[in-house]
């Protein structure tokens, strides 16, 4: 875990953590110091000679203060380092993650990052201040306690000693017995956390047919229950770890009690002196059962520490050392293949020019690659093999930024920060003047959105700000592009049908977005495909058919049959009812 | 341990005898964990007694201590066992109660919510409560008993001394008193700093893209940065204020604190002959063991200060109000589905349907239209009890709705969404759920008829592939399965929502045949996006802000000149638009047709016609006239 720690932070940070397990280290020796010091004070209350214990008595609050001392500066210095953490390890996280590529953002990321910031980071930033202290008294102080009972009676210190190999095997066996159920439980809980979620989003459908509360509801319960017997099974296999540990800790004073009453009746222990160390005795067994209680935090700190360095771990986008200016905002794709880490291959050998200010539509069967394409332009991922090349410059030898100034992506999900309207458009480009900004908002026809909201152009919108349809929502980030006024725009049309005002207003502001512009659209209406200066016709992440509407309209293709059945859904309606047959 | 929230006594209602069992189980072997010290004090009091040694009552003692450590193992097992299978036991009923709750509350409870949330009451609440159940109660029975048993024993033994051994104990109390209460002052804005800083991630995660393609990456990452700042320092002060009491607190109840203090004061009293040597070792033996239970419960603070936030929380979900089932179920007769001055509002404010007026006529297609927000959506859900109307009534020929039994519902209407969810079972069960005591041939049937059936024939293992680990659909065959769903249940009456047609470019036309086999001949409701989808339709309802405005057939709507015309107007000319044209200003063309297959005006022109390439290209397109069902 140590290793783990140290690995995540910064050499500040390390020298501070260090400096508490200094702290922590001695604070446990001066601890022990002061439990052994009982037996000379003991020794000589219960002798002759009450009288001789004082100086070990101020001998033992020496002991006492010296820790107590020790303890405050390492609880101060664990909780300081716990904030240091804090910082350092939301930076890195924050740093890493804005380097990352945009292919690494996918949907499941939001959760896993804003876990990573607030419960893992927190998980970590316990431990110098909750965590040190009790593990390293728990093995130090018992540790300490034997060496220095050898000081009294080596014959009482070697039967302790002697226990403690078998706490450790007792420790080890039991973690290792409740490690599977715990992972089985993960599992189940993972289960129902699923059927529940399901439960939750098939409501609509649950509700609308009488079989399903039986089925879903079913699978549910089986899942809830499942998740109860595996809880059961941690259990059932915590308990002989936890018995076996109780009982060996308490049989390490058993043997030293029974050990001690045999030597102390045989006359070879002076009962002072056995009473003194069956009081150590008793000390040098329990700070070992509250390191054992820790066993569950520890296990989750390490997980989240994984967690912190599986995201540091992973690779950010090089950027160009010798970097090179483009000229123009052609682009261009040489043999480019593309497979994902997993090994998946979604694009192979696919080769095409855009010129300037020219138009391409991409269409093909989902899953064939067409938003991978647009996609590697706007470098979310780099190729596995081949090239893409904007104005002539492989984006691998442009800097991310002078890459992105030249595109405009409109993508089916639209992003708005919390914020006005306003500054949603201005995100675009943050150096625009009002009116630049207005005349976006206006060839968007965001100025009609912004005279419905109650706030006009200052209404809040994004997380938490006034609820906007999707319709409306990408006329904002069309209004964001607008201003931008990249040369280059990539373009993925909506599927889903805007009721036909949206529907307008957001055709209206395309057109003006990709008037003289190079564009790569992935098309859905068959009114954009026709209106493009060449076609790609993507399957199974190859480019089949390649050309104008009309040569390929010509040919027997996937083309011709992607064209057939558009059209003929084009006309399709609901029937007058009652019909024949 | 302040005073428990009402909603926790009420949830541990079930388990309370368990729980009772296992607390007198942590009480006894609270007592006899004192046993073993008491033997070793006893054993002092022999070995150090004038006089020959009475070896076996030395050895008695020793065997004593050993037998008592077993039976306190015993019965600190067995409430910790009893505890945790309680706790098991009980995360399982409330996680069923819970659900057998939101199977009855209103759909627009889970609307409001999201999945996130849901999951969140039912898995992550319940599983906070672990802490509190299985721990805290047998942590605290501990925390109180030995304590008091120690110190009466001690008392007994030598009054001065316990007074001694107290002034630590009552010391460090008093300062963990103040440390809760500066830990509690804080915890608001622990909280709002938390949810600052994760506010922050989710804005940079989710706008990352954003970010990135207009060069902004160093702005969005800043506002992150800001708050891991304000975390940080917000945190720092917050131990500061912390850290000196508790520091001092710890080390006052601390295990060398103790032992000092006793043997300070035990150094005094024997060497001034007020206490006897031997009555010394029980108080050097068990001071240390008063005050670690004490530390024990402060550390688990807040776990319990979550459970019990979790415990209100599914309190309020238990106590939602249910959609009221009728007690004396009635059957509807045949006829039609009739609203009668329906108005609905979510909120009880802002209305979103107001005294709507409809019949849906046996065998005839009504369509529901107008601008989005307009209330469609929410008609629609009425008739499936998603919400139950504010003001009216639905009868479904001539019985209020409410007085229907949910299974006659059913057997009336089915349903159709354009958001379409399977459940992660197997292709059959996902059918059979409209209709339980189905034949297999009849499940095929419905497949057949709704397009999909030799799509899932393909499939590995054939209907019994499981949706999501050997079935993956795409959007449009997850559609035709949710037709072959409606197939199935084959009711008289039918609510869909149109964009399902549309939903999935790559599978439209078979999502369309599929739809155009299902309506065939049954009493349909459809909120309509697209207008020339439902240009046929028997009756098209016109709703805007939660009213009707218009009704009529689409030739007596046009002829009204009034919203329904206005939309058509905007529909047709929505078509026409095309990218990257520079001469064309396409909103303002008026010649472009509504359809490709020229539906609406016979003309044959794909898009206006002002590209040389598209006259030709329409002439070779395959002409698309086929209308489905006519």
């Amino acid at each position: 875990m140590l290793r783990q720690l140290m690995a995540v932070v910064g050499p500040a940070e390390r020298r501070l953590l260090r400096t508490v397990l200094a702290l922590q280290v001695l604070g446990a020796v001066l601890q022990a110091v002061a439990f052994v010091l009982i037996v000379p004070v003991l020794e000589r209350l219960l002798g002759d000679e009450p009288e001789d214990a004082w100086p070990w008595v101020w001998a033992l609050a020496a002991a006492a203060l010296a820790q107590s001392v020790v303890h405050y500066l390492a609880t101060k210095g664990g909780f300081k380092a716990g904030a240091a953490l804090s910082k350092v390890l939301h930076n890195r996280i924050g740093d890493h993650v804005s380097a990352l590529p945009l292919g690494w953002f996918g949907p499941t990321r939001t959760g896993e990052l804003s876990n990573l910031t607030t419960q893992s980071v927190m998980g970590i930033m316990r431990v110098p201040g909750y965590l040190f202290r009790p593990l390293i008294s728990g093995l130090l102080t018992p540790a300490a306690v034997v060496l220095l009972m050898f000081a009294f009676d080596w014959r009482l210190a070697l039967a302790a000693a002697c226990t403690a190999p078998f706490i450790a095997l007792v420790l080890r066996w039991s973690t290792g017995r409740t490690a599977t159920a715990d992972r089985l439980r993960a599992e189940a809980m993972t289960e129902g956390a699923n059927r529940v979620i399901e439960y939750a989003e098939n409501q609509p459908v649950l509700r609308a047919f009488p079989g399903s509360r039986a089925a879903g509801g079913n699978r549910l319960d089986e899942a809830l229950s499942a998740q109860r017997d595996a809880g059961r099974q941690v259990m059932v296999a915590g308990v002989p770890g936890q018995v076996g540990f109780t009982l060996t800790v308490q049989a390490a004073f058993t043997v030293i009690l029974v050990y001690g009453t045999y030597l102390a009746l045989g006359g070879s222990l002076d009962v002072p002196e056995l009473l003194a160390l069956l009081v150590l005795a008793a000390r040098f067994v329990e700070p070992m059962a509250e390191a054992a209680n820790l066993g569950s935090a520890l296990r989750s700190t390490r997980a989240a520490l994984g967690r912190v360095q599986r995201l540091l771990d992973e690779k950010p986008l090089p950027e160009p050392e010798h970097p090179i200016r483009p000229s123009g905002a052609d682009i261009e794709f040489e043999a480019v293949e593309f497979s994902y880490d997993d090994g998946r291959t979604v694009l192979e050998d696919v080769g095409f020019r855009i010129p300037e200010r020219t138009m391409t539509a991409l269409i093909g069967p989902s899953g064939s690659g067409k938003t991978t394409i647009a996609r590697l332009i706007a470098r979310f991922w780099d190729v596995t093999s081949g090239a893409v090349r904007v104005g002539g410059v492989d984006v691998r030898d442009l800097p991310t930024e002078d890459l992105m100034s030249r595109i405009s992506v409109v993508f089916q999900d639209v992003y708005l920060f919390e914020g006005t309207i306003e500054d949603n458009i201005r995100a675009g480009r943050p150096d625009a003047t009002d009116a630049e900004v207005r005349r976006a908002a206006e060839q968007a026809r965001v100025d009609e959105i912004a005279e419905r909201l109650p706030g006009g152009w200052s209404a809040q919108v994004g997380a938490g700000g006034a609820a906007l349809s999707g319709g409306e929502r990408q006329r904002i980030s069309i209004a964001r592009a607008l201003l931008k006024d990249a040369p280059i725009v990539l373009l993925d049309e909506a599927t889903a049908s805007l009721d036909p005002e949206n529907e307008r207003a957001v055709q209206h502001a395309l057109s003006e977005l990709t008037r003289d512009r190079t564009l790569l659209v992935i098309a859905h209406r068959l009114q954009t495909v026709l209106a493009a200066d060449q076609i790609l016709v993507l399957d199974e992440g190859r480019i089949v058919q390649r050309g104008t509407h009309r040569e390929l309209i010509a040919q027997q293709g996937r083309y011709a049959d992607f064209w057939a059945e558009r059209s003929r859904s084009r006309g399709w309606r609901l029937s007058r009812t009652p019909v024949a047959g | 341990m302040a005073a428990e929230p009402a909603a926790l006594p009420s949830l541990l209602q079930p388990i309370r005898r368990r729980l009772a069992l296992a607390v007198l189980c942590q009480a006894v072997s609270a007592l006899l964990n004192i046993a073993p010290f008491l033997a070793v004090a006893e054993l002092a009091r022999v070995l150090l007694a004038d006089g020959p040694v009475d070896r076996d009552r030395a050895w008695t003692v020793t065997a004593l201590a050993g037998a008592c450590l077993l039976v306190r193992l015993l019965f600190l097992v067995t409430a910790s066992v009893v505890s945790h299978l309680a706790e098991n036991d009980l995360q399982l009923s409330i996680r069923r109660l819970l659900v057998g709750r939101l199977d009855r509350v209103p759909l627009g409870w889970f609307s409001g919510r999201g999945a996130g949330a849901v999951k969140k009451a039912v898995q992550d609440d319940v599983h906070a409560l672990h802490h509190l159940v299985a721990h805290s109660l047998l942590e605290l029975t501990a925390a109180v008993i030995v304590p008091l048993s120690t110190l009466a024993y001690l008392f007994w033994v030598d009054w001065r001394m316990a007074l001694i051994t107290m002034i630590p104990l009552v010391l460090g109390i008093g300062l963990f008193g103040r440390t809760g209460a500066a830990f509690k002052k804080n915890l608001p804005a622990l909280d709002a700093a938390m949810t600052d800083i994760n506010g922050a991630a989710v804005e940079f995660v989710q706008g990352i893209a954003v970010v990135k393609t207009f060069g902004q990456t160093r702005r969005a990452h800043r506002r992150y940065a800001e708050a891991a700042d304000r975390f940080a320092s917000f945190f720092r002060g917050w131990v500061d204020s912390l850290v000196t009491p508790r520091a001092l607190s710890e080390i006052v109840l601390s295990a060398p604190t103790m032992l000092f203090t006793v043997l300070l004061g035990g150094t005094a009293l024997i060497t001034t002959g007020r206490t006897a040597p031997e009555d010394l070792v029980p108080f050097a033996l068990l001071a240390v063991g008063i005050t670690t239970p004490v530390l024990t419960i402060s550390f688990a603070e807040e776990e319990v200060r979550a459970a019990k936030a979790a415990a209100d929380r599914i309190g309020a979900v238990l106590a939602t109000d249910e959609l009221p089932l009728p007690e004396r179920p009635a059957t509807a007769g045949p006829g039609a589905v009739t609203f009668e001055g329906v108005g609905f509002s979510h909120d009880g404010e802002h209305r979103v349907l107001d005294g709507v007026e409809l019949i849906l006529a046996p065998g005839t297609t009504t369509a529901l239209v107008g601008p989005s927000g307009a209330g469609k959506s929410t008609l629609a859900s009425l008739l499936p009890r998603f919400w139950d109307p504010d003001e009216g009534t639905i009868r479904v020929g001539g019985t209020d709705l409410r007085d229907l039994a949910p299974e006659e519902i059913y057997r009336r209407m089915s349903f159709v969404f354009q958001d379409v969810r399977l459940l992660r079972d197997t292709v059959r069960a996902n059918l059979l759920i409209a209709r339980p005591d189905a034949t297999d041939e009849e499940v095929e049937d419905a497949a057949r008829r709704a397009r999909i059936h030799d799509r899932i024939t393909e499939l590995p293992r054939g209907y019994d592939s499981v949706v999501g680990e050997d079935a993956r659909f795409s959007g449009g065959e997850a559609q035709r399965l949710s037709i072959a769903r409606a197939m199935l249940a084959d009711t008289p009456v039918l609510v869909l929502d149109e964009a399902t047609a549309y939903a999935d470019p790559e599978s439209e036309a078979a999502v369309q045949d599929a739809l155009s086999e299902l309506t065939r001949g049954r009493t349909l409701l459809v909120i309509a996006h697209r207008l020339s989808t439902v240009k046929d339709a028997d009756q098209i309802v016109v709703l805007d802000g939660g009213r009707v405005v218009e009704r009529g057939t689409h030739d007596e709507l046009l002829a009204l000149r009034g919203t329904y015309a206005g939309m058509w107007q905007a529909h047709e000319r929505s078509t026409v638009w095309r990218p990257g044209s520079p001469s064309q200003s396409t909103a303002d063309d008026p010649t472009g047709s509504d359809t490709l297959a020229g539906d609406t005006t016979g003309s044959d022109t794909l898009a206006g016609g002002t590209t040389a390439g598209d006259g030709t290209t329409a002439g070779a397109a395959p002409r698309p006239a086929i209308e489905e069902a006519v």
